[in-house]
């Protein structure tokens, strides 16, 4: 009763007009209209105050279809407010515009829990503009091969990845695949996009200067590295007790010295040392 | 034909040490392998002959300490405390415990404190700090106020104790750190420093000019003949003598390509490197007098060019 309400008031908020500019004047008396609105969506009386009290100049239309376009994404109530709250910015975008990207991102093939996950994750996803989210998704689809079932579950735990410039996108990719020897399904399995870069490395190497990580060479499919998802989640005590056998404060002056040896070496075109250019692409066997 | 894939040396090199040094040092060759491969610790050894009596103060302000000075008053401290602790008394079994703890340093105190050699200075960043030292820099005569090395290369320095007047022979000086450190404690009556390589030996005479007056450069003789035929030249006439061997300089080959001994066309080389390091350790030992004290080195943690040598 209370879900069938709801989607009414969503409806008559998408099919209304433009909006009229929202007058100043006292709350209760402007929002009294609102409230309800909001209500009848299936904000409760406190959750629609706090949904008014975001970028107050948006007109009550604009600030309606968004979080109609939320709720329609299947966030519940708290969940899109909880959004709006983090990222207020999201109600000055046109209601048109969410639901475009919210279309595109589900042609990617972002299933509705997926969707409601990465965008809950990464509320930018509305915000980045088309041209770069198409640039990293052809990233990832025709540079690093991720496969079309391993694409959306990248883009669902690491939806920060259609924000990123796709340059750094790809070199974090080819660091863990060349110099890691890592392949795309431990990538996904791993969440390998959602640690950053320097932490990655810090721990990698750190590793592997203690000879306990070893860059597979061509054709060597077993090795006795530590996983991945080891090495990135790990909490640092454990890491550094299970995985490197070493104390936090070897850990500390390492990452000092690893710092200023990459300030150091910002000159050199680091790329250059596991692919030939830029331009190189995955060979599909060993050659 | 196809050509076999270039492994690197310094991929050879490590493959070699891991091998050889995991069953040598266990749990603790992965702290001593990242730290072959991370930057080396600096020690910035002060020029006694220069006059720059403001440096040790400028360093101290950077909160670098002298090394050497510390681990004497550590020590002293020690020491003290050995003494305290004998005149002590306590239960019966706590009695025995303290005694065998007294003996054991009692043993290693006086020696410790004796070869410590306070008047090489040495300075260090603390433990963890990996800030570096600014270059040299020379006084109002051009001399420069401190020589930046590695500081684990001034031990056998130290250990070598050089007392007033000794005749050092420094058999492979080249390129000529350790014989500097040596001059600093002021009591070579006469100091020998050979090296093989002409080109190394070069940069020996550099490192004398750049910060050495006259008048004590006049009691180094340089010469660059082989370390093994040394004892034709000057038989038993040492009181002190530092055989810092070639060997396979474990840092250097684990981080740099150029000129690797871990190379392919270096392996007999390499092989043979025991050898000429106990040759060479002969040849320290009959040049030294009866009595004298003679300390073997190298830079590198393989047992069978340090213990096996000297065994």
């Amino acid at each position: 009763m209370a879900g069938r309400a709801a989607l009414r008031g969503v409806r008559r908020a998408l099919l209304r007009g433009p909006a009229l500019p929202a007058g100043p004047g006292p709350c209760p008396r402007r929002g009294c209209g609102e409230v309800a609105a909001l209500r009848a969506m299936g904000f409760s009386q406190e959750q629609a105050q706090r949904l008014l009290a975001l970028q107050p100049r948006v007109g009550p239309e604009h600030r309606e279809a968004a979080a109609a376009q939320l709720l329609l994404l299947g966030l519940n109530a708290e969940a899109a407010l909880a959004l709006l709250e983090r990222s207020p910015a999201l109600l000055r975008l046109p209601a048109q515009r969410l639901r475009e990207r919210a279309e595109e991102l589900r042609r990617l093939g972002l299933d509705e829990g997926r969707l409601r996950r990465a965008v809950s994750r990464c509320p930018q996803l509305f915000h980045v503009p088309r041209k770069r989210l198409e640039a990293a998704v052809r990233l990832l689809r025709e540079r690093c091969l991720f496969t079309a079932e391993q694409l959306p579950a990248v883009l669902e735990t690491c939806p920060s990845v259609l924000l990123e410039e796709p340059r750094t996108l790809h070199h974090q990719f080819q660091y863990a695949y060349f110099r890691m020897g890592i392949q795309q399904k431990e990538m996904v399995k791993a969440r390998l996009f959602q640690m950053p870069f320097a932490e990655l490395r810090n721990r990698h190497i750190f590793l592997e200067r203690r000879g306990l990580y070893e860059t597979p060479h061509k054709g060597q499919t077993q090795t006795s590295n530590p996983k991945l998802k080891d090495i990135l989640w790990l909490p640092e005590k454990d890491f550094l007790a299970s995985l490197a056998y070493s104390t936090p404060e070897e850990y500390e002056v390492f990452k000092k010295l690893l710092a200023r040896e990459e300030e150091e070496k910002e000159e050199e075109d680091v790329d250059s040392l596991y692919t030939e250019d830029d331009d190189d692409d995955l060979d599909g066997d060993g050659s | 034909a196809t050509t076999a894939p270039r492994i690197p040396s310094t991929r050879l090199a490590l493959h070699h040490f891991d091998t050889s040094y995991s069953l040598h040092l266990g749990a603790l060759w992965p702290s001593v392998r990242a730290g072959l491969l991370c930057e080396q610790k600096y020690g910035a050894l002060l020029n006694n002959f220069a006059a720059a009596d403001h440096v040790p103060q400028q360093l101290e302000l950077l909160n670098a300490t002298d090394f050497i000075c510390e681990a004497h008053q550590k020590a002293q401290q020690w020491q003290r405390g050995a003494e305290a602790r004998g005149c002590q008394e306590g239960s019966g079994e706590g009695r025995t415990v303290m005694q065998a703890e007294m003996m054991a340093q009692a043993e290693v105190s006086p020696p410790l404190c004796a070869s410590i050699s306070s008047k090489i200075k040495c300075y260090t960043f603390p433990r963890g700090d990996i800030t570096r030292f600014r270059p040299a820099r020379p006084d109002s005569l051009g001399l420069l106020d401190y020589y930046l090395m590695d500081a684990a290369s001034l031990l056998p320095v130290l250990a070598l104790n050089v007392q007033p007047g000794d005749f050092v022979l420094d058999l492979c000086a080249a390129p000529g750190g350790k014989t500097l450190a040596l001059l600093q404690t002021g009591f070579c009556g006469y100091l020998a420093a050979n090296d093989i390589s002409i080109s190394r030996t070069k940069r020996l005479h550099d490192i004398l000019h750049s910060y050495v007056p006259k008048e004590v450069r006049d009691i180094v003789s340089v010469t660059s003949c082989d370390g093994r035929d040394w004892d034709q030249v000057k038989g038993g006439t040492f009181h002190k003598v530092l055989v810092d061997v070639p060997c396979t300089t474990d840092r250097h080959s684990a981080m740099e390509e150029h000129n690797n001994i871990f190379h392919k066309r270096r392996t007999k080389e390499r092989q043979m490197l025991p050898m000429l390091q106990l040759e060479l350790l002969m040849a320290g030992i009959l040049a030294a007098k009866p009595g004298a004290e003679l300390v073997y080195s190298t830079c590198s943690l393989s047992p069978l060019q340090n213990e096996c040598v000297v065994e």
